[in-house]
Parts: structure tokens; sequence; C-alpha cells
């Protein structure tokens, strides 16, 4: 009886190593950067965008050891305002008004500094009143045209939707969105 | 004697703002103010909110907004704009003699909520001023009347903005705080959605903020039936004719001057011009607001919120809930935005109510106007904070007198508070404190 021909060479892609299935973490991280991408406005504070071009000289480095601000883009104003308010005579303004203009803090700052986190749960708070998940499955979008995406790249798990997206999706976006 | 009372409905992506007098309300329009210092590159100029109308290059515009997520956090850049809405270019009062109708987000926190009164008492030296959010606002006005009947006890308010999309029950005029359901979708996101899908499917538009804003708001759509539409566009109508979802959008010229606009089938396009393709993305953006987890948001979708925010509340009111649905926000604006909403609704809503939305011709100046009428109330003033109050006991007038989500944190807040004050008094006696390092306190100047 001729030998019987084993199955290895017939072994499911399930089995096979080289086709690494991608784990939910990095799954969510690079979703949570993608969303954080979405969020941002173009402005960061470090770069000398809001000064004018010809004060180069003066914008190279805005923040001083205290983190506090060294030019204020609101003192440059010429406005007419009515009445005898600091903001209409510039007379000097109060310590809580110089300290808020001066420092900025970013939004995690403020959370932090509020205190709501130690709030009991009962009471609602910015932190508690965000929607629950969805119930239902998500669906997934061809991240190439924008059809439904049945299929998922085998590298890097982006969903696209026939051949002519992966092979566009291939020599493209794929891989580099790996975290 | 003459009070001026100024409206300033500051939301992160417009301001809506303009002056009444409440003894002769004739209801001006509000005035929108965009909310952002603006540097343009081709004009080498840096517009403060209301100058941007003076901008002639509308490429590649660099916005700073004073807002992060929602909340106010770059004082500086805010100060700029409120100093521009209250000279004589936009409103021209006299902030000394005037008062002041501010509103504020959602869940605003405490100590943000300091500085607000800081600046309204301390720099702009307002005579008294009311802070509240826009939907509390809403009960005032006339969203909800029905012909001639006076505003329902119970409704739901959908605030869709630039920066969220909010969810609140109003149960006889105040805000059920405990119900109120935040979904992270708002125009912002929208609009750089939509400027990474045309940046990667056509042209690089990730620094035209202003110009996909157009696109957005001219083009896009929310479908009601999401895979008729998705295959349409794929495969065209059966009839042979012109896709009817797919249009074509001519991208502003500047050396022209030549606005944006939707290409018509009889229009003509030059050479020298740049046609985007709007397919999918037409529908698909918007659709975010209704499945966040399109693009990996792990929300429920704006239909199921509301239906866990009427969860939330007494269930013998749940069905004059279901019956008392308003919406205001810019993204309300969206054609097919209410078909869509109750359709979806009508499926969630138990099977004895029935689901009712208001919609306003204006969804953005809805608050404004809501406002306004508020201001021209007898009983204005006594809702309000002056600054006398202010001087003498700090933000804690104000605590007292607006009623928010911190109500009910009032007790839980005092305890924290007392052992905190405990803590500090043991710590901080041996620490110097660096110059030049305020700790969080310096916000909360009196009273503290």
């Amino acid at each position: 009886m001729p030998p019987k021909r084993t199955r290895e060479h017939l072994s499911r892609q399930v089995n096979d190593p080289s086709s690494s299935t991608f784990a939910p973490e990095l799954l969510a991280k690079r979703a949570r950067n993608h969303l954080d991408e979405l969020e941002r406005s173009n402005h960061s504070e470090l770069t000398s965008i809001d000064v004018d071009d010809d004060e180069d000289e003066a914008s190279a480095v805005k923040y001083t050891k205290g983190r506090a601000r060294q030019t204020l883009i609101s003192d440059k104003r010429n406005l007419k305002l009515a009445g005898s308010s600091p903001a209409a005579t510039k007379k000097k303004s109060t310590m809580n008004i110089r300290g808020a203009l001066l420092y900025r803090k970013n939004l995690a700052t403020w959370v932090d500094e509020s205190g709501i986190a130690s709030f009991p749960s009962s009471v609602p708070s910015y932190l508690t009143a965000a929607t629950p998940p969805s119930k239902y499955p998500s669906r997934l979008l061809c991240t190439v045209c924008g059809y439904w995406g049945w299929y998922k790249c085998r590298k890097c798990a982006m969903p696209y939707c026939d051949l002519n997206c992966e092979g566009i999706h291939l020599e493209t976006r794929c891989e580099r969105r790996v975290v | 004697m003459k009070n001026i009372i100024a409206i300033l409905d500051n939301g992160a992506g417009s301001i809506k703002t303009g002056a009444v007098t409440p003894s002769s309300p004739q209801h001006e329009p509000a005035r929108l103010v965009p909310n952002a210092i603006i540097r343009s590159k081709g004009d080498k100029t840096t517009y403060f909110g209301h100058e941007i109308a003076r901008c002639k290059d509308y490429s590649s515009l660099h916005y700073r907004l004073p807002f992060e997520k929602g909340y106010v956090v770059d004082w500086d850049a805010e100060k700029a704009i409120w100093d521009g809405v209250f000279s004589e270019q936009v409103l021209g009062v006299n902030t000394t003699e005037s008062s002041l109708v501010l509103t504020e987000p959602y869940f605003n926190l405490p100590n943000i909520q300091d500085v607000y009164d800081q600046f309204v008492f301390e720099e702009y030296e307002f005579l008294s001023y009311h802070r509240c959010t826009p939907a509390s606002l809403i009960s005032h006005g006339k969203l909800l009347e029905a012909h001639g009947l006076p505003p329902p006890e119970c409704m739901l308010i959908v605030d869709s903005g630039f920066s969220f999309t909010h969810v609140v029950p109003i149960l006889n005029g105040s805000i059920v705080w405990s119900a109120v359901r935040r979904l992270d979708v708002g125009g912002k996101l929208l609009t750089n959605h939509l400027k990474e899908l045309i940046s990667f499917r056509q042209w690089n538009m990730m620094d035209e903020t202003y110009i996909m804003n157009d696109v957005k708001e001219a083009c896009c759509y929310v479908s009601t039936d999401l895979k008729k539409d998705m295959e349409t566009v794929r495969y065209g109508s059966k009839s042979g004719a012109m896709n009817p979802i797919v249009q074509r959008y001519v991208l502003p010229d500047m050396s022209t001057n030549r606005k944006g606009r939707i290409l018509r089938p009889e229009d003509m396009v030059l050479d020298s011009e740049q046609v985007l393709v709007m397919g999918n993305e037409r529908f698909s953006v918007p659709e975010i607001l209704f499945r966040p987890d399109d693009i990996g948001l792990n929300q429920s979708g704006l239909a199921s919120t509301i239906a866990i925010s009427i969860s939330c509340l007494p269930e013998d009111l749940q069905p004059m809930f279901w019956e008392n649905i308003g919406l205001i926000g810019g993204n309300t604006k969206f054609p097919g935005f209410q078909e869509r909403l109750l359709s979806e609704l009508q499926s969630l809503a138990p099977m004895n109510s029935e689901v009712v939305l208001y919609k306003s011709d204006d969804p953005i100046t809805e608050a404004y106007k809501s406002a306004e009428i508020f201001a021209a109330k007898p009983d204005f003033p006594s809702h309000c904070v002056t600054r006398s109050e202010y001087l003498e006991s700090g933000s804690n007038a104000s605590r007292r007198k607006f009623r928010d989500w911190k109500v009910q944190a009032e007790k839980a807040h005092v305890n924290h508070a007392v052992e905190r004050t405990r803590d500090e008094h043991s710590r901080s006696q041996p620490i110097i404190r660096p110059r030049g390092r305020p700790r969080g306190s310096t916000s909360r100047g009196q009273g503290r």
C-alpha cells in the first residue's frame, strides 16, 4: 500500500504561525489614536504660528520654567470698548484674571483639579455622563472606498470591500497603521 | 433706567450674540461670531472672531480655538474674542452698565465656572449676569410651543453642536441631571473625518478646515435607508440615468474669488477649477451621529442614547418625554436628520407612546432667541447674580443662585472640601510654594 499522504501541507490558515491574529488591545489603541487625531484642531501653542511674521525672534520660546505664557494674544488688540472696566481701559487686571490668562491648562488638568473624580457615584458629572457602549455589533466600512467592508486585511485587520480596494490598501495604507 | 442686557450664547463653534433692552424688545437677529482666532497664510493676518468677514483668502486657514472638547481652556484666546464682541465693532455695549446672559456647556467644571465669574465681574465689570446651559433657556422659548399652548412640563432637548451632542431632559423648567447623556460626536469631528476621507481618496484637504466645513454643510445629508443608498451610489440607478446621489463640488478659487459651489448638470467647469466627487461620503459622515462605532468610537448612537436617557426618568412620565423632543444645535440642520431620527426612535419607543420631534427654523440661534424671551421677562433680575453679591461672597454667590448639576453634589462637596482643607493645613506648613507655579487654587481667588 502506498504510504498515506500526510496532511501537513494542507494545514489550515488558523494554525499557520505567519498569520497572527490581532490582539484586541492593539486594535483599541489604534482606534483611540485615530479618535484623538479627529478631535484635534490644528493648533499647538509650542509653535510660533500665532505671532505675526515679523516677530520671529520673539516667538522662539513661549514657555518659561513656570509654564507661563510670555506674550498674550489678547493684549495685542486695539479695540474701543465703552465703559471703565479693566478690559476697556487697559487698567491692570486682577490677580485671578492674570493667572487665568497666563497659565494655560489643558482639559485633563482642569478635570483633575476640579475634583469631580472624587464625587460619590450617585452624583452625575462630566465623567459619568457619557453614553454607554452600543448594544449592536459594529459594522465595518471599507477604508478605501467607503462601501461595506466584508473582508479584513490579513496583516493589519483593516476592512476592505473587494480586490481593487485590497490592492490599493496594501500599497498605501497597510502596515503603517499598525501600532 | 435703560438697562441693556447683552446675550452671549458662547458656543465652541460660534458665538451667537446680541443686545436687548427689556423695555422695548425688538427682536433683532443674532450676530454669529466664529469663536476662534484664525490665521490666514494667504493674507498673512490674524483674525479674531468676527473679523473673519474681512478675510479674502480662505485656503489653509489655521484655527486657534479657546475650547477643547467642549470646555473653555484657553482664556487668553477667549478674552481676545470677547473683547472684540463687546467692542464697538460688534455689540458696542458699555459692560459696566449692562447685564449679561451667558451660556456654558453641560456639566461645566466648577473651577472653570469660577473663571467665568471672574471674567464677567472682575474684567468686564458687568452689573449682573445669569449663566446657564442652552437647554435650560429653551423652556422659556417657543420651540415646543404648539398652537398657543404653554410649553410642556416634560421635554427632552437634543443639543448637537460643534464639540459633542447632549440629550437633556427637562422637568418643570429644570434639568434632570442624572438622566443627561453625552455623545462625543460633534461638528468638529464630522468635519475632520470628512477631511481625512477626502484627503485619502482625492485631494489633500487636511489643512482646509474652512472649505471642508462648507462642503460638509452643502453636500452632506442623513440617509434614511443606508443600505439602499450604499448600493445606489456604487452601482448607479437601474434606469441608467446619472447617479442621483453623487454630487460634484467645485472648490473655491482664490485667485478669482469664486466661492465653492455644487456643480449642477448644466454648469461648465473651467480647467483651472478643482472638483471634488462626493459619493458615499455624503451620507456616511453624518451617519456617525447615529452609529459612532463606524469610526471605532465605543458609544451608542443618538437614538439609543435618547432611549437610555428616558429610561432613567420616572416611569409614569416617560410617555410625555417621548412626545416632546426638541432639536437644537447646528448638526440638526443636515437634511434628513429629523426623518431618520424619527424612524429610529419609533422602533425604540414603547408601544403606546407616540414620538413627536420639534425642530426650529434655525437650530443654531434657537437658544439665543429663547434667551431674548427670558431676558425680557419681568422676573429675570431675580435669576441674576449682581456684582455686589459677587464682591461680597465670591463664586459662592453664583453657586447658590445658578442651579446646575452641583446641586446634588453640594453636600458631598462640602464634606470633601472639609477633609481636603484639613489635609492641606497639615501638609502645607513646611512646603515653600515655588514662584511662578500657581496651584489650582488661584482660580478660586475669593471665597476660599
